[in-house]
């Protein structure tokens, strides 16, 4: 029973803290799309890292003339990122499929030197094409290969390439050019991301203020107001993810230390006997402690392997991506060194809550436990 | 090892009332006799065999070991005494249940340190010699009481104690095994030269003791 209560700890540990430390790293991860660069968004918008939520549209060929006109600024990319709710139909607790739309030839200014898979393929080139590079999990679960036609919408897609990266967000993006995905998504003129890039040596912040004092309706940031902005929320999530597997975990340490302090109490004669035979202590503190270690052993492993499976159906039921497609990239959602981290606490926290036992049981007064025996 | 008790007291507070359990003894244990220490149940036999033991501390007086005041020797330096140079044997045997008759012989010498394969060595000759060699692979719940205490016996000579104490060994025995463990505890007293302090109420022990002390409400007498 304490092997399967540690194991549920485990489990909940492993499961709470893989998805929360998946989520977040996708969240650190989005800057990485406009590194270096200053992000031109709504002012109502909501920022979070690269991605802005509500706020109105910003007109483009308008606002990018107006940004043109400031000192410092080298390269604008206007960058129209929408979040549609599923492929499937199914609304989703998390957005998890991206369209971003970017002018032809600035492919590179937004997601850096991301290759193709395999070599294979080419990033669209005509701006009223129909051609489409995704991400590999995308492709992945809809069965999507180069070249291949996808029916998105009203309009029939060709499968350009597929994104070979690491990276969440790209994973499940669609890329496409800019006017396609206005087309498509009726935002005919209309961006809700300008990427600025500033000339060499400039200070990014002053840039930032330069913009919004041209246009008045946007706000410009740099990345590292951007980061700023999140860490702290990321901070708070983590802070929690950590106090709540601090809490479980001390459960397990009780709950190990209640079975060990009965297991012992049972146990008194015996370890009254070595006492008496002239056993060290520290071989009376080793015998239940090694018993703890072993229910820290067996429910850590059996958590691991429960936790692991939790963190895929949970992400599975997040995502609306079938559970099967998650089971080749399993160490990526729990990530070995993380298993490793999680078994190591568990077997500690085991260990810890034998301590107390191990102690009283080295504490016995030999000839009363052995007379209250007779 | 010499054992002396030097007016050796022992306490005990049970609610309001004090009871004296040992009451100022002073005696030797002659060395490689078999020593018999009898009276009735409540006496202080076993209080006076828990000190002599070093498994209690004594209340007041002074329990030499070889002129050592042991009761103010540390507990690890105890420890060492009883592991090395003594022998226990319980009335209720007080074999640890997981370990098979073999284990339990093994343990004391596993606990000094010996190798395995020494260890199993020994603990099969010991168990051959209380004869239970055939029984080495069961654990205490498939033995006799008489069995088990044999392997108690076995297991009290692992590390060649020279001292071996044994409190109403055949408390829990019928006549007849009662008869065949004095005859054993006797012989280890004659062939090794083995100290045997034995606390009884079984008249039958008294007829193999070199050397009788009677103990009555905590006081001590030579002879009956």
């Amino acid at each position: 029973m304490s092997v399967i209560g540690v194991a549920l700890a485990t489990a909940f540990v492993i499961a709470v803290g893989a998805t929360t430390m998946r989520y977040t790293t996708v969240i650190r991860e989005m800057n990485v799309l406009f590194s270096g660069q200053i992000m031109v968004t709504s002012s109502k918008a909501v920022v979070i890292q690269a991605i802005p939520i509500g706020g109105s549209m910003l007109p483009q060929d308008y606002t990018v003339r107006l940004i043109q006109n400031v000192t410092g600024v080298e390269r604008i990319v206007p960058v129209l990122f929408v979040t549609p709710m599923s492929l499937t139909g199914i609304i989703q607790p998390v957005p998890v499929n991206f369209t971003m739309g970017i002018p032809v030839g600035e492919w590179g200014a937004v997601i850096g030197p991301t290759p193709l898979k395999g070599g294979v393929g080419h990033f669209p080139t005509n701006e009223s094409g129909i051609e489409v590079v995704v991400g590999a999990s995308l492709a992945d679960q809809c069965n999507w290969t180069v070249d291949a036609t996808v029916p998105f919408g009203s309009q029939n897609l060709t499968v350009a390439g597929i994104l070979d990266t690491k990276l969440g967000l790209l994973n499940r993006c669609i890329l496409m050019p800019l006017k396609l995905t206005q087309k498509m998504y009726n935002y005919p003129g209309s961006v809700n991301i300008i990427a600025v890039k500033p000339v060499a040596g400039i200070l990014h912040k002053n840039l930032t203020e330069a913009i919004e004092e041209k246009v008045d309706y946007v706000q410009a940031l740099t990345e590292e107001e951007r980061n700023d902005m999140v860490q702290p929320v990321l901070a708070q999530v983590e802070a929690w993810d950590v106090g709540v597997q601090t809490v479980v975990l001390a459960m397990s340490m009780i709950q190990v230390m209640a079975v060990s302090a009965m297991s012992v109490s049972e146990r008194r004669r015996d370890f009254a006997t070595l006492d008496a035979i002239g056993a060290p202590l520290n071989y009376v503190v080793r015998i239940v402690i090694s018993e703890s270690a072993l229910i820290g052993v067996l429910g850590g492993l059996l958590g691991i392997c429960l936790g692991s499976i939790a963190s895929l159906v949970m992400a599975s039921l997040y995502t609306s991506i079938p559970l099967t497609l998650f089971f080749p990239s399993i160490f990526d959602i729990v990530p070995p060194f993380y298993m490793a981290e999680a078994f190591a606490a568990v077997v500690f926290v085991c260990c810890l809550g034998g301590l107390l036992p191990a102690l009283s049981a080295t504490r016995m007064r030999i000839a009363e436990v052995l007379r209250a025996e007779y | 090892m010499r054992i002396k008790a030097v007016e050796l007291t022992r306490r005990f507070h049970v609610g309001p009332s004090e009871i004296v359990a040992v009451n100022s003894v002073s005696s030797e244990v002659e060395e490689s006799k078999l020593t018999v220490i009898v009276g009735p149940s409540g006496s202080g036999k076993s209080t006076l065999l828990n000190l002599i033991g070093l498994n209690d501390y004594p209340t007041s007086g002074r329990m030499l070991i070889d002129d050592v005041d042991a009761s103010k020797l540390p507990g690890h330096k105890r420890r060492r005494i009883r592991l090395k140079r003594m022998g226990f044997v319980f009335q209720t045997f007080n074999l640890l249940p997981t370990l098979s008759a073999l284990e339990n012989v093994e343990m004391p010498m596993a606990l000094v340190g010996m190798s395995q394969k020494e260890q199993r060595e020994k603990a099969s000759k010991l168990l051959n010699d209380v004869g239970l060699v055939s029984r080495s692979s069961h654990r205490p719940k498939e033995l006799s009481m008489g069995e088990m205490q044999r392997v108690a016996i076995a297991r009290a000579l692992a590390n060649d104690p020279e001292v071996i104490v044994a409190d109403e060994p055949t408390g829990e025995l019928d006549s007849g095994t009662a008869k065949e463990i004095i005859a054993l505890l006797s012989e280890i007293n004659r062939k090794e030269r083995t100290t045997v302090i034995v606390a009884t109420h079984d008249e039958k022990v008294v007829e193999v003791a070199d050397k009788m002390y009677t103990i009555q409400d905590g006081r001590l007498k030579e002879g009956t």
